[in-house]
């Protein structure tokens, strides 16, 4: 569904946007400042009990026995779950790709710390947990592996022994000629880089209140679900209920960044509520839940790589070896972050050939899931990291060697070797604008003054795509086989004009609420007050998804305006009746259905909805009297994948540029960040606030994953970072506030022109630092291949360029 | 504070505390292990206050006993019997938001919203003893509280706004009081 | 994460706090601010049969000057010693830690005491309260005594109360004229538990050093005192190489370095030594501008 949808803003039925393109004020903010949004942990049923989950504290162990009859026998515990109900009455969870799924409960083993082995369902948590104290389990422990290098040797344990390996796949890709690009090159850069653990950790972790409803054998899971209609089908396939007897209820969620998670959490809490003879159960994850077993790790990489070039500074090819350690089992989707670069893999440049060896394994540790731009920003630091290896070995400029590079303006839409086609973009205006901001000559002449002070400064510039409008042919390589990603929107209008619209998803941060607002106002010429966004269930809604892979901004605007369109043709039906006019002749315009050039020949949409609604004896008889319509949107022109993972997937390519100034203190490793600069192109820009919000969070993300975040396990599998103590999120000091500016170049393939760019400056920052950091240590002749750079790593490193330094003298 | 209901004497029973709470009297009975969010979000129905650690790094769950803002995650509800409280809740009312609160909606101060409770509290103390911060204090009176969405820009940039509007109200009262006397 | 059952009990004096710690079969617990143990209950790493709150103790609050020191009730607030015109000007040094210690909020509820007693390895309190030479009173059973802060600390996490004593008040000397402070501390983020710290006091008297106290805080289980580094800069002129010698022996004073994921032994060793010399300079500057 395209045919209609307005293309640029100036399509609009208005005279004059008022809202969509400016910084309104968000609707949802009311609700949230006033704390009265109802989360997850907000909402009560009668008779509720609650939940809590009893986990393994071995990394690997055998499961003996349990025993639960102590807690079963305390006054107020109504139920109590382990493995073997879970085997009795449930199929394995879904897995990407396909077959290695284990329980939500541990059925024999245990294969991660945190992994649930039995539960809970009492009066309260506190007596809840009380009862988890008298479970006893009797573990064997097995030999753990937690190193990925460790996991592919042979004799080493195995997570599922009946699959023989810890492989979960193993596949060689060549895009192009790629063993001639590295034959023929004039050099060749290559570099290990370790990326570390890291997380979503939104503020509120997941929740559920699960109800069993016996009468009926119908399930009703309430939670902080990002993607309602997707977990409904897991959660059908796993309990094994019909879908349509599952109803999954998303509430208001406080943040989510992929790291929702919640699968295991519901199907637990369901089978605790059926139990409980179908008392509502809710089960709230706390922090150290969701720190050690929730769906908040993500990206554990150990990465070989290697850039082709010729003496010019031109690429000429990029090898990716990475072997990305999944955990425990490949539930979270970790695997489909592995498969999302091949959507931007060559990032920016015009390189002809690529390769990627990619290997999945299993390890002792908790399944990895999404993370904010799932998969390539990691891969963008690999990239960016052996372009400016590449500059510094050539003596050119990071930007200049980008800027050969680059993929020129005038070459969108541009199909990259790995298949996907980039809609638009200038990325020589972004650099050229972020040069210009920052007086990029000016920093490194300082810099220069700075070196001769023997102090270490460095600046770093990068330039990432981000692939927007996610479609799950992307993720074909690791077993997806579906194309497109349905988001539908309903659009009616009232008797008095006002606008209801109800959409498959609820609030999660990004401002979409308010998007569709303002999309609505104008289209219909009334006041963002007069549109009211609702949420609907996932039996409810209109086929849809939700928030993901930078996609929800411009397929919501699709559904709405298309649906929109739908509303419009029956209002010019019902006005050209009424107006005595051909429908050929009417027009909507300013809110008013007009016949131009025929003075008084005007309705207002009140008047037109009102008289469909309670006059039918008005309508043209064959007319529905129903002001109301859906549509449902998908990324036009999407391909299914072929044998190499080559597919048209992410629909938009938006660029940023980042410039970075560090300082290191040579003495501790600590960074400081003292200057930053952006320059970001996601086309037109729906809501400029929004988008900024979107970029900045992706900075303070970014500065994170480069600077602080990493779960760290000890030898035995153990998490060492299980409270917010020691898994370290940026706070406002760590933050910096970049200088930014908006680059526009509208994407000829979506409604309005707007790119994807929800994940924002994840993309880019963590790439930004990093190269920053490496600039500052280049003359010293280390470099940091290691995620975060923290102190400690910087030390280790200085210590080690000094001791060389010594050794040499 | 004085503690009507609190008993000397040890026991690990429910016991009945008293306290305010946004200016309303409150009477109910708390065990001693619940904790001060717990009690407000469970016992009293004030949702606002939202849980994000449990265990005192997140800031999520700051309200302000006797004005001063607290973790109430880090405080039992009888350690509160007989103390004056101001929740989210208490800070707007009948719709008409506080001026700290609109104006994180006028620089989209917030995204999920999650935190917002806790930061509010936190500006709202922050202000009442400098009414006009430098960045770095707020930054520095901000420093426990994680929003994980915003990236702070916005937030920094709420709180001057909230710090300007109210400066300017006081003026603005003073002025008045000034003209009429 | 909910805290198991535990009795509770709020005595208002502090006879009869002891009086219950007393009654107590030895699992009980003293509550002050609560801002260390409620996450431990919360985790359920801490068990106490019985909590006895301190919080509705009235007389256990306070700052004032006593006999030429500054006293400091048990259960003073970290704000309230932040605010303290008395502390700020007389002892600026452990205003200055205060300010480093978590943020407003935590700083609102936790007390002195309650930092004093939980002796943590990373804290500040304690490092402070031995490189001031503070005394520690205790009220027990068998009435008061004063402990030195130098005996306070044995071990981490533990101090040199009884099972049924408390702790009551701290007394800290005030500033001696001529000298200057210095309390530095290297963390992961801004309010964080420091990876290392180090406090350093320096009395100047005709150009050359008269009193050095260094004391390291976040390195060792326990406050580390580097008496080596201390009685090399008495007599030197302050300065670089003076300043140089005493980091160098921070450095080695740790027999015991922690680690964890943070920070290797060997790392905090050398970060106690970096803190040391930058602290030394910033006393330094102080001692001379205040003579």
């Amino acid at each position: 569904m395209t045919g209609g949808i307005p293309k640029t803003i100036a399509d609009l039925p208005t005279s004059k946007a008022r809202y969509i393109g400016e910084r309104v004020p968000r609707v949802e903010d009311q609700m949230l400042v006033s704390g009265r949004a109802e989360f997850i942990d907000n909402a009560t049923l009668p008779g509720m009990l609650h939940g809590a989950i009893l986990r393994s504290p071995f990394a690997h162990a055998r499961i003996v026995r349990i025993d639960t009859s102590r807690a079963r026998a305390l006054p107020g515990v109504f139920a109590v779950v382990t493995g073997e109900d879970a085997r009795a009455t449930t199929a394995p969870l879904g897995t990407i790709p396909d077959g290695w799924g284990v329980h939500c409960l541990a059925v024999d083993k245990a294969r991660f710390v945190g992994e649930p082995v039995a539960a809970v369902a009492a009066t309260s948590r506190a007596l809840a947990e009380d009862a988890l104290e008298q479970i006893d389990v009797e573990y064997e422990p097995l030999p753990a592996v937690v190193d990925a290098f460790e996991a592919l040797k042979p004799g080493a344990p195995l997570l599922l022994e009946e699959k023989g390996s810890n492989v979960v796949l193993h596949k060689q890709f060549r895009w192009g000629d790629v063993d001639a690009a590295f034959r023929d090159a004039d050099r060749v850069v290559r570099e290990k880089l370790r990326w570390n653990r890291l997380g979503a950790n939104p503020m509120e972790t997941f929740g559920v209140i699960a109800q069993w409803d016996p009468s009926e054998a119908t399930l009703t899971c309430r939670g902080s679900y990002q993607t309602q209609g997707y977990m409904a089908l897991g959660i059908s396939a796993v309990l094994q209920i019909p879908a349509h007897k599952v109803r999954v209820i998303s509430h208001p969620h406080g943040g989510s960044f992929g790291g929702k998670g919640g699968m295991r959490g519901t199907c637990i809490a369901a089978m605790l509520s059926r139990q409980a003879d179908g008392r509502p159960v809710k089960w709230i994850e706390d922090r150290m839940e969701y720190l050690v077993g929730g769906a908040g790790q993500a990206w554990d990489r150990h990465y070989e790589a290697a850039l082709a070039l010729r003496s010019d500074g031109r690429f000429t090819g990029l090898h990716v070896t990475l072997l990305d350690d999944l955990g425990g089992t490949p539930e979270g989707a970790g695997a489909i972050s592995a498969a999302k670069p091949l959507a931007s893999f060559t990032g920016c440049y015009t390189i002809p050939v690529a390769a990627y060896d990619l290997t999945l394994v299993l390890t002792n540790k908790l399944p990895t899931g999404p993370y904010r731009g799932m998969g390539p920003p990691p891969h963008n630091w690999v990239l960016e990291h052996l372009v400016d290896t590449a500059a510094r070995e050539l003596g050119i400029d990071p930007g200049e060697i980008r800027r050969r590079n680059f993929i020129a303006k005038d070459r969108f839409p541009y199909e990259i070797a790995t298949g996907n086609e980039y809609d638009s973009g200038d990325y020589e205006a972004a650099l050229d604008r972020v040069l210009e901001m920052s007086d990029y000559r000016r920093l490194r002449e300082e810099q220069a003054q700075a070196r001769a002070e023997g102090r270490l400064v460095g600046i770093g510039l990068v330039s990432t795509i981000e692939p927007g409008v996610f479609d799950w042919n992307a993720y074909a390589i690791v077993g997806v086989p579906m194309t497109g990603v349905p988001e539908g929107a309903t659009v009616s209008i009232d008797l008095f004009g006002k606008i209801v619209v109800k959409v498959g998803f609820s609030l999660e941060g990004q401002g979409q609420y308010t998007v569709a607002a303002q999309l609505l106002a104008d289209y219909f010429g009334v006041e963002l007050g007069d549109v009211r966004v609702v949420a609907q269930d996932s039996l409810s809604a209109p086929p849809h998804f939700g928030p993901g892979g930078s996609r929800l901004g411009v397929a919501l605007t699709g559904a709405v305006l298309g649906a929109a369109e739908r509303v419009k043709a029956k209002l010019v039906r019902a006005a050209a009746h009424l107006l005595q006019a051909d429908p050929g002749v009417v027009v909507l315009r300013d809110g008013r259905l007009e016949v131009p050039g025929v003075p008084g020949a005007e309705m207002t949409v009140a008047q037109v909805a009102a008289v469909m609604l309670t006059r039918s004896d008005l309508l043209p008889p064959d007319l529905e009297p129903s002001p109301e319509a859906t549509c449902v949107w998908t990324a036009p022109g999407r391909t299914p994948a072929d044998a190499d993972g080559r597919a048209k997937s992410y629909l938009t390519a938006a660029n940023a540029c980042h410039i970075v100034r560090v300082e290191i203190d040579a003495e501790t490793g600590q960074v400081t960040i003292d200057g930053y600069w952006i320059a970001d192109d996601c086309g037109v820009r729906l809501n400029p606030a929004n988008v900024e919000g979107m970029i900045q969070g992706g900075v303070a993300q970014g500065v994170g994953a480069a600077l602080l975040e990493e779960y760290v396990y000890d030898a035995d599998g153990q998490p060492l970072t299980s409270t917010f103590a020691d898994y370290l999120l940026p706070t406002i000091s760590d933050v910096p506030i970049p200088e930014t500016a908006a680059i526009v170049t509208p994407s000829p393939f979506t409604p309005l022109g707007a790119k994807g760019v929800g994940e924002g400056a994840m993309h880019t920052t963590p790439a930004a630092v990093l190269c920053a950091i490496n600039d500052a240590l280049a003359p010293l002749g280390v470099q940091a291949t290691e995620t975060p750079a923290s102190p400690h790593r910087l030390w280790k490193l200085l210590e080690s360029a000094r001791s060389h330094a010594k050794s040499n003298r | 504070m004085t503690s009507p209901f609190s008993d000397e004497k040890p026991s690990s029973a429910a016991r009945r505390i008293r306290m305010t709470v946004n200016g309303v009297a409150v009477e109910a009975v708390a065990e001693p292990r619940t904790t001060l969010v717990d009690f407000l979000r469970g016992d009293l129905g004030l949702g606002g206050t939202h849980v994000g650690c449990e265990h005192g790094v997140c800031g999520a769950c700051t309200i302000l006993l006797e004005g001063r803002t607290v973790r109430a995650c880090l405080m039992l509800a009888v350690q509160a019997d007989g103390a004056r409280l101001t929740t989210i809740e208490g800070l707007g009312r009948d719709g008409v938001l506080h001026p700290i609160q609109q104006a994180f909606v006028d620089e989209h101060g917030l995204q999920c919203g999650f935190c917002t409770p806790g930061f509010l509290l936190s500006v709202h103390e922050l202000l009442e003893q400098n009414p006009d911060p430098s960045d770095e204090e707020i930054r520095d009176f901000l420093g426990g509280h994680l929003c994980r969405c915003t990236g702070y820009k916005t937030i920094l940039r709420s709180v001057r706004l909230a710090a300007r509007r109210l400066r300017e109200t006081k003026a603005a009262v003073a002025a008045h009081a000034e003209a009429s006397s | 994460m909910k805290p198991p059952p535990f009795a509770y009990a709020a005595p208002r004096s502090v006879a009869d706090a002891t009086a219950l710690l007393r009654a107590s079969d030895g699992d009980a617990k003293l509550l002050a601010g609560g801002q260390s143990l409620l996450p431990l209950l919360a985790m359920r790493l801490a068990r106490p049969s019985l909590l006895v709150d301190l919080g509705r103790i009235a007389d256990l609050d306070y700052v004032r000057e006593d006999d030429g020191m500054i006293a400091i009730g048990a259960m003073t607030t970290k704000t309230a010693v932040e605010r303290s015109a008395l502390i700020r000007t007389r002892q600026p040094l452990l205003h200055d830690a205060t300010r480093l210690i978590g943020h407003p909020q935590i700083r609102n509820r936790g007390t002195v005491g309650g930092s004093m007693a939980q002796a943590d390895p990373a804290a500040e309190y304690p490092a402070v309260a031995v490189a001031l030479g503070a005394t520690l009173r205790l009220a027990g059973e068998r009435g008061e005594r004063s402990v030195d802060a130098a005996a306070f600390f044995p071990s981490p996490f533990t101090t040199a109360l009884e099972p049924s004593e408390i702790l009551t008040e701290i007394r800290v000397p005030m500033r001696a004229a001529g000298s200057g402070w210095s309390v530095l501390e290297i963390a992961r983020r801004h309010g964080d538990f420091a990876l290392a710290g180090a406090v350093v006091m320096l009395g100047i008297e005709s150009g050359r050093i008269a009193s050095a106290r260094i004391v390291l805080f976040g390195v060792a289980p326990v406050p580390v005192r580097v008496s080596a580094g201390e009685a090399a800069l008495l007599g030197e002129s302050p300065g670089r190489p003076a300043f140089e010698h005493a980091a160098a022996c921070a450095r080695d004073a740790v027999s015991e370095p922690l680690s964890d994921p943070h920070a290797s032994a060997a790392y905090r060793c050398h970060l106690a030594g970096v803190l040391v010399g930058r602290g030394l300079a910033e006393a330094a500057a102080r001692a001379e501008g205040s003579s």
